[in-house]
């Protein structure tokens, strides 16, 4: 038997006949290739759930597990339910601490466990597709996979390789499961250890989902001018046919986009999405900056008033972000569903081997409210073909919409104001006091509510008068709706490695005062325009802002005085002031991707199973600051929990204490805020920033201040630290109204302080903080607490020091 | 008198323990017995100048320490009140710690006020306190708060103002 190494293996053979050779797993490939190329592997190649746990321990000390349960029972077996309140113990031993975390834990793997299932559902399409050989091209970058390679040291080059990746993925998410059986662990911080490796987990199937469709779909391929696609309820022609998808996975439409194109249909059809599936559509074949092919609707948020304006013809699910009752609400409107993953089949006949005629007829004459397709290349036909004889079908029968305005006045006037809607909906929305107003003729209340409302009908079924109410809404805002159009950029993947280079140092020393990434769901406080404040603060004062995901969709929907989207008015450029999409849900892991690649580029570490020294390296040196300001789903929390144990920190809207569990440190406990410096293994105090890496703001207006506070790290320069203090000074001052309070606990010396303000502050810090001022020099004599030293190297891990 | 306990109905019941519904006069009594209070005020009192009014004269009357939630910062300022800006997640964090000496130095808190928040981002907030503090918490919102140990019920704006009212006068 010859012995074999990956990507190595060539045999001729001819004159062989009902000869099958399997190879499964070359065992020790990775270590042989590394041996080959030279590629050092740090200590953690494909960390185990316990391989890691001391850089968790090591961070939770000082970023402390914050817990507020939604219930204080436990009810998971059937010893209970079990009263926890105050935190006592359960049958089983559990406290209430152990079991929030353990139910964190299983939020983070469920989320985890969506994108990889998403990753092998797609995964297997492709290499049935394109061949376990085809190559991994994502553009301009020598660090394909960088989540895959530092966590796993594989440097994938093929499909192929993917697989074992992913592999190992499900492993890892099977033996977190397999911690939330009753008894076992009883040490929260462990489960919060389990939640972290989920969370990092998830990023690396996230990489594996997005390179994979990146490389086959001709997807823009880190592209700094991928084309814009247009976005918002009012972009739909609803004259025309119209086909929606709504969901995260494009496998099932890639097929409809192609068939559409061969006949011709593109100018007959209206396609559009919602959801991540959306901007992936939109992705698709656009690798060479030619149009999109589909146009975004919007999120979640809108898919029941998606549904509810009549204007799809026929609807294709597939995974993911979907509500549960689209076939219910769609079938009220005679609109076909048709469900393409088995992750979501509402309870629909499987037709995946019937005539393509006999689904039409039996959709067409309303025999069946919908379908379950498996075979891709069927529903590719299917599905324009229905939409036209839909279309003519639900225009002969006059199907009813939205309700009439006289019908309008008339739920308006039945409305009881008991408050029950207001009480039953999330937002609190000011319900009662817009159905007077609508009573009297006036829309603008519903108007300003359709923005804040996320159309999830709890309302409807808390009103005793059985008032749709979701239709009062969206009816009472269709001049709005009209005008929600606006310009996305589509996806552009990873960010190159020229990029990376460039803009490295200037993010390491500080003078690019941070990456600001807004990601995750729409479940906002107070309305998508949140995002847009967000953005457009930050781009002015020259931070990097990175999108994906549903925030990527509703940052496109404003403009600013200018009449330009964002999109339109900054580069799409990993540089100071450009604003990237990189993508759909599974696109997250770019963001970390490049951060992993600003260790492997600027400071030229090795990025291969060493994933403590990375995550050391982003906490302490690189201004990253994630913000999932509507985020809902359980798949924002494992993203933000993989950002947590990368030491990136993530600020989530009001909405996301409802995760139950934050990581917030405490800037008053002095010991806890001070780390090695490389060079000799000596202690140095740091600043208290960031002082948390997982927590929530009440308003955009408290987290900007928040915003340019997180990206202050101990390694930046001078004039890094002016400018981050600057911008601090300033946000806090024009949304707070007040200097903030900790300001001088970030002076290490005078050339810290902005320099047009340094005089005052130099009163200030004599006056106030009792600091010694040489006034002719204009120089501090004594006060900071840390000293300046641009050539430190602070590091959490003793290991690391020369000297140690 | 207003009545603001007859509505208590919340959207989930679920968890043991639930604040007990209070009314205006009881919990300014009770304001004014606390030994360490802080009054936590968020920024939903900017949506509304009665509201903002009531906030200030509250603080005021009772010589309470203002923590300003959100960016409710910018209406507190210059109003003759002793208010620090902090975040409510972060300072729910410091309330559990009985190392904690509070936003001026001298000593963890006793029973906390809270007004201006969120419904769902004060409860999930108040719910650590709850289980991992023995700090008192009341909520004179104008939602009934799940997780407060004394709170109003769910009441109309204007009932909420007369309520406020009440309670002034009881400080």
């Amino acid at each position: 038997m010859s012995e074999l190494t990956t990507g190595k293996f060539s045999m001729a053979i001819s004159d062989l006949e009902n000869v099958q050779i399997t190879i499964n797993n070359i065992v020790g490939a990775i270590e042989k290739e590394a041996d080959e190329i030279d590629v050092e592997m740090g200590p953690t190649v494909k960390p185990g759930v316990s391989s890691l746990r001391d850089w968790d321990h090591n961070i939770l000390d000082r970023y402390n597990p914050v817990y507020t349960p939604m219930c204080d029972q436990c009810c998971y077996c059937t010893f209970g339910p079990c009263d926890l309140s105050g935190n006592k113990e359960g049958a089983c031993g559990i406290n209430l601490e152990g079991h929030n975390a353990r139910e964190f834990m299983l939020r983070v793997i469920t989320g985890a466990a969506a994108h990889s299932g998403h990753g092998r559902h797609l995964l297997h399409h492709l290499i049935g597709l394109y061949g376990k050989d085809h190559p991994l091209d994502v553009g301009a970058t020598n660090i394909i996979a960088p989540n895959v390679q530092l966590v796993t040291g594989v440097s994938p080059k093929t499909l192929g390789d993917l697989d074992s990746v992913l592999s190992y993925v499900e492993e890892q998410i099977t033996q977190l499961l397999a911690a939330v059986h009753v008894g076992q662990e009883g040490a929260a911080i462990d489960f919060e250890s389990k939640a972290l490796h989920g969370g990092m987990i998830d990023h690396v199937g996230m990489e594996i989902s997005d390179i994979a469709q990146i490389s086959c779909l001709d997807f823009p391929k880190s592209d700094e001018e991928a084309p814009l696609a247009d976005i918002g309820m009012g972009c739909l022609d609803s004259s025309k046919p119209t086909l929606i998808v709504i969901g995260h996975n494009v496998a099932a439409v890639t097929d409809i986009i192609d068939y559409m194109e061969d006949k011709g249909l593109n100018d007959k059809i209206e396609l559009g999405g919602l959801c991540c599936t959306a901007l992936d559509m939109t992705r698709y074949k656009t690798g060479d900056r030619t149009l999109p092919r589909a146009k975004v609707v919007g999120t979640l948020a809108k898919e029941l008033k998606t549904i509810r304006s009549g204007i799809p013809d026929v609807i294709i699910v597939d995974e993911q972000c979907i509500r549960a009752d689209v076939l219910k609400e769609a079938s009220k409107l005679m609109i076909p569903v048709i469900t393409t993953n088995d992750k979501v089949m509402y309870g629909l006949k499987d037709r995946s081997n019937d005539s393509i005629e006999d689904i039409l007829e039996d959709l067409t004459t309303g025999k069946e409210k919908g379908a379950l397709m498996f075979d891709y290349e069927k529903l590719g036909e299917l599905a324009p073909r229905l939409t036209m004889m839909m279309s003519e079908i639900r225009k002969q029968k006059g199907i009813k919409r939205l309700p009439t305005d006289e019908e309008l006045k008339e739920l308006a006037d039945s409305c009881v104001h008991c408050l029950k809607c207001e009480v039953a909906c999330p937002n609190s929305l000011p319900i009662s006091e817009a159905m007077t107003a609508l009573s009297e003729g006036d829309l603008s209340n519903f108007e300003l509510l359709h923005d804040k409302c996320i159309a999830c009908g709890r309302c409807e079924y808390a009103c005793p008068k059985d008032i749709d109410i979701v239709n009062v809404i969206e009816k009472s805002s269709q001049r709005v709706i009209s005008e929600e159009v606006g310009k996305v950029r589509v996806g552009r993947g990873p960010i190159s490695d020229p990029e990376i280079r460039e803009e490295g140092v200037n993010l390491v020393l500080g003078t690019t005062p941070g990456i600001v990434a807004l990601v995750g769901c729409s479940n906002y406080p107070d309305g998508t325009k949140d995002l847009f404040t967000i953005a457009d603060e930050m781009l002015r004062r020259s931070y990097i802002v990175v999108v994906s995901g549903c925030s990527a969709m509703d940052l496109g929907m404003y403009k600013g005085e200018d009449g330009m989207t964002l999109y339109e008015k900054y580069p799409s450029r990993f540089k100071s002031g450009g604003l990237l999409n990189t993508g759909s849900c599974v696109s997250n892991a770019h963001i970390t991707g490049a951060v992993i690649k600003v260790a492997s580029i600027f400071a030229q570490k090795n990025i291969s199973g060493n994933y403590e020294e990375i995550a050391d390296y982003t906490l302490n040196r690189v201004g990253a600051v994630g913000v999932a300001w509507g985020a809902y789903s359980q798949k924002a929390a494992s993203i933000g929990t993989g950002c947590s144990r990368l030491g990136i920190p993530v600020i989530l809207g009001p909405h996301g204490s409802k995760y139950r569990r934050a990581l917030i440190a405490k800037p008053y406990e002095e010991e806890k805020w001070k780390v090695y410096d490389a060079r000799n293994g000596s202690e140095m105090q740091i600043p208290a920033a960031p002082d948390y890496l997982l927590t929530t703001a009440e308003t955009v207006e408290e987290m900007m201040p928040m915003l340019a506070k997180s990206c202050i790290r101990p390694s930046d320069n001078n004039m890094g630290r002016m400018i981050k203090l600057t911008h601090y000074i300033e946000l806090s001052q024009k949304y707070l109204g007040i200097m903030p309070e900790d300001w001088h606990k970030f002076v290490r010396t005078e050339t810290d302080l902005p320099l047009a303000k340094r005089e005052k502050l130099l009163k200030i810090l004599e006056k106030e903080h009792g600091w010694e001022i040489d006034w002719k020099r204009k120089k501090i004599l004594s006060g900071p607490a840390m000293k300046s030293d641009v050539s430190a190297q602070p590091t959490n891990l003793k290991r690391l020091c020369k000297e140690a | 008198m207003v009545d603001v306990i007859k509505n208590t109905q919340i959207h989930c019941t679920y968890g043991c323990k639930s604040s007990k519904a209070v009314q205006p006069d009881v919990a300014g009594k009770m304001i004014s017995k606390a030994k360490r209070p802080l009054f936590i005020v968020g920024s939903q009192i900017l949506k509304d100048e009665e509201l903002l009014k009531r906030s200030i004269e509250i603080a005021k009357k009772a010589d309470l320490p203002v923590a300003a939630t959100g960016h409710s910062m910018s209406g507190l300022v210059d109003q003759g009140i002793n208010a620090k800006y902090i975040n409510v997640h972060a300072l729910a964090t410091y309330l559990c710690d009985p190392n904690w000496t509070g936003l001026d130095g001298n000593g963890q808190y006793d029973t906390i006020v809270v007004l201006g928040h969120f419904k769902y981002y004060i409860d999930q907030v108040l719910s650590g306190l709850k289980s991992f503090s023995k700090i008192k918490s009341i909520a004179i919102e104008r939602e009934y708060i799940q997780n407060a140990t004394m709170s109003f019920g769910n009441i109309t704006p204007a009932v909420h103002i007369e309520a406020l009212d009440e309670l002034i006068e009881n400080l």
